[in-house]
């Protein structure tokens, strides 16, 4: 176990190599003065961007703009942002804890509630309860998630006047930025959650839980109907096997059988499916940070991308590939963890 | 004896078959297929139902006055009728304008679906949407599969090291967030239709390549191979001729069912405005349209309401036909039930 930990965390910076050669690459396809632009560090450099192609050798072959590209991403130096108007990775600090706290909130109420009731659904086959659950996740899995964001602004929070837009309320948001610049209010993990109570602030948490509500419920309709039609067909070819009919045989109450035997074993497929919705839940963040005015990542890729802002986009894919294959080396040592059969060798 | 050898098995007819009977008596099945079929409806007739409110640079490409446009677009034995509905003319697939403001105006008579902001008529960019939704969706799948096939038929068919790399390229790319690969070409590549249909084909190919891998796995082990080695065919023909034929039907048919997840990607990225020009009749840029507009003036929080529901609704239920029909016929191609 311990050597194949070791050999799955030394990937890592293989793929990470291999993203950026290649996103490096497809960067030659830009004139040297769009590329310049991943090495400014300050607005006033934007003025110079002759100097800039001169001194990190922009005009130089592939293998030695890749080297001097490396050099400075190593040092924390991923470009200026235009659209942020400060440096990527400033960008990357400040926004990254908001999308986290977006994520988080709407990544374990998605598995819980896709396994709890996937597994409802297997047990009741074809029953109503089946037919309901399996109808919505279809209509909700077919649902873009830009439209259901859309309609819950417009219903929830345009026409019932429930909960909120953006992070925080204009004048909380001003209140924070008060207490920071004064030393009073802390952002120790910059998630407002979390930071709030830490500092005493539980009007801050409240406001940003109330704001979360909304972006959290499409998220979570939208991942977890795909997850629940994984579930049930999971739970369902775990009821079919003989250890169940054993189960059953030797008198075990039905629920022992669903709920020690059976589920445990469709379990499984569904770490591995956890990663992979991991990144589609990057996709959804993407979208419903631009629908809800949420200051993070996403809103902010968005609007590189219409902008052209080239530095903002190719750090944002830099670092969604560190959080994507980070997530799925969690997912291989929780699935060698999780099924005692799994020995990697 | 020669004879019954070497004629070929009888097939079994198609409209016998199990996963047909199986497929028929899936009510959801039949709802899904109603969808699609009415979406093809409306994509072929789409010049005959806007002909009341046609741009007037798509008139002019038409060789057409206003006047006549209803009687001769409606009428099939025409062949302007024709030449709009087989070969229209890109003009047409603009969103007529009715005006300016940028105040969306609510249905009327006129325009059935109401004016988006900007005075685009909803009902027209709707109904021409649907054929840019086909057109993409059938093309972006083209690619995807064709790239799929190069690469998980290279995989499956060589083996050895070819195979280890090119699954790993593979798998890298599967575990990499779509929209995100999307966003990166596009922004350094131009912003056109065909550039984000290709960067969506790009990132869409693993799952093919996968799945035709396994298949040619299985197919390679099977004895038909090992005759046609045997009777000293080389490996090209092995492989176009024996194992890629019957490797590559189920994937096909799973394959043509993701054009309604392709639509959505599409739609998604022309929501975020990295879509098609402004004014081209795409459902994610109506939606986008919308935007400003969600919430309405206090007091009456819902006066747009149809700026983003007609747009939203009609990729919901295309999305919904295909999901619905891919899901019958994954099921009815199941062995296991």
């Amino acid at each position: 176990m311990f050597e194949f930990t070791v050999r799955r965390l030394l990937q890592l910076p293989l793929v990470l190599f291999v993203v950026s050669l290649v996103i490096v690459g497809l960067m030659q396809f830009l004139p040297p003065s769009a590329r310049a632009a991943a090495f400014v560090q300050s607005e006033q450099q934007l003025a110079h961007l002759d100097e800039i192609i001169q001194q990190y050798h922009l005009d130089a072959p592939f293998p030695v703009q890749y080297w001097t590209w490396l050099k400075n991403a190593l040092h924390g130096n991923l470009g200026f942002s235009r659209v942020e108007k400060a440096p990527v990775w400033d960008a990357f600090k400040k926004r990254l804890p908001v999308s986290a706290e977006l994520a988080l909130y709407a990544f374990f109420p998605t598995l819980l509630v896709s396994i709890w009731l996937g597994v409802l659904a297997a047990i009741h086959r074809d029953r109503l309860l089946d037919q309901t659950v399996r109808v919505l996740s279809v209509i909700f899995w077919s649902i873009p998630t830009f439209v259901l964001g859309i309609a819950l602004v417009a219903v929830v929070y345009g026409y019932l006047k429930l909960f909120g837009i953006g992070r925080l309320p204009p004048n909380l948001i001003i209140d924070l930025a008060n207490q920071i610049a004064q030393h009073r209010y802390h952002p120790y993990t910059g998630l407002l959650t979390v930071d709030g109570p830490l500092n005493g602030r539980w009007d801050v948490a409240w406001a940003a839980l109330k704001h979360l509500v909304l972006p959290v419920t499409t998220l979570v309709l939208v991942q977890g109907a795909q997850l629940v039609r994984v579930m049930r067909s999971s739970m369902l070819d775990e009821l079919g096997k003989d250890y169940v009919r054993t189960a059953r045989a030797k008198g075990l109450p039905e629920k022992v059988v669903y709920y020690k035997h059976a589920r445990r074993n469709a379990l499984i497929p569904i770490i591995t499916l956890a990663g992979v919705m991991f990144a589609f839940l990057l996709n959804g963040v993407v979208i419903t940070e631009t629908i809800f005015n949420i200051p993070g990542l996403g809103q902010w890729a968005a609007n590189a991308a219409i902008q052209l802002d080239q530095p903002a986009i190719l750090g944002f894919a830099l670092l969604t590939a560190f959080i994507v294959t980070t997530a799925n080396i969690v997912v291989d040592l929780l699935y060698a963890l999780v099924d005692p059969r799994i020995r990697y060798e | 004896m020669a004879e019954a050898i070497l004629s070929k098995p009888k097939r079994e007819s198609f409209w016998r078959s199990r996963a047909w009977r199986r497929f028929r008596r899936n009510p959801l099945a039949i709802a899904g297929a109603v969808i699609v079929v009415f979406f093809v409806l409306v994509a072929v007739f789409a010049p005959a139902l806007t002909a009341d409110r046609m741009g007037r640079n798509c008139l002019r490409d038409l060789g057409l006055r206003r006047s006549q446009a209803v009687k001769v677009l409606r009428n099939p034995l025409s062949g302007k009728f024709w030449r709009a509905t087989l070969r229209p003319p890109k003009t047409c697939y603009k969103i007529p304008r009715k005006g300016y403001s940028p105040i969306p105006k609510a249905p009327s008579r006129r325009y059935p679906l109401g004016l988006a902001g900007g005075g685009y008529d909803i009902y027209y960019g709707l109904v021409w949407g649907t054929r840019t939704a086909f057109y993409v969706g059938i093309l972006v799948v083209g690619i995807a599969l064709l790239i799929g096939i190069v690469i998980g038929g290279a995989a499956g068919f060589l083996g050895g090291w070819i195979d280890n790399l090119l699954m790993r390229v593979t798998d890298v790319m599967y575990a990499f967030p779509g929209l995100v690969l999307v966003m990166v070409v596009v922004t350094i590549f131009s912003r056109t239709l065909t550039t984000i249909m290709l960067a969506i084909a790009v990132v869409a190919w693993p799952t093919y390549a996968r799945m035709l891998r396994g298949n040619i796995l299985k197919t390679k082990a099977q004895d038909f191979v090992d005759a046609a080695r045997a009777l000293g065919a080389s490996p090209l023909r092995i492989f176009l001729r024996h194992v890629l034929p019957n490797s590559i039907g189920p994937l096909i048919i799973l394959a043509s069912l993701d054009i309604g997840s392709i639509v959505l990607s599409v739609a998604a990225l022309s929501f975020l405005g990295l879509g098609p020009e402004v004014g081209f009749a795409d459902w994610g840029q109506m939606v986008n349209f919308a935007r400003g507009w969600i919430v309405g003036p206090p007091g009456e929080p819902l006066k747009f309401w149809y700026t983003w529901v007609w747009p939203g609704l009609a990729i919901a239920l295309f999305v919904l036909g295909w999901n619905l029909l891919g899901d019958a016929v994954r099921d009815a191609l199941d062995p296991r039930s």
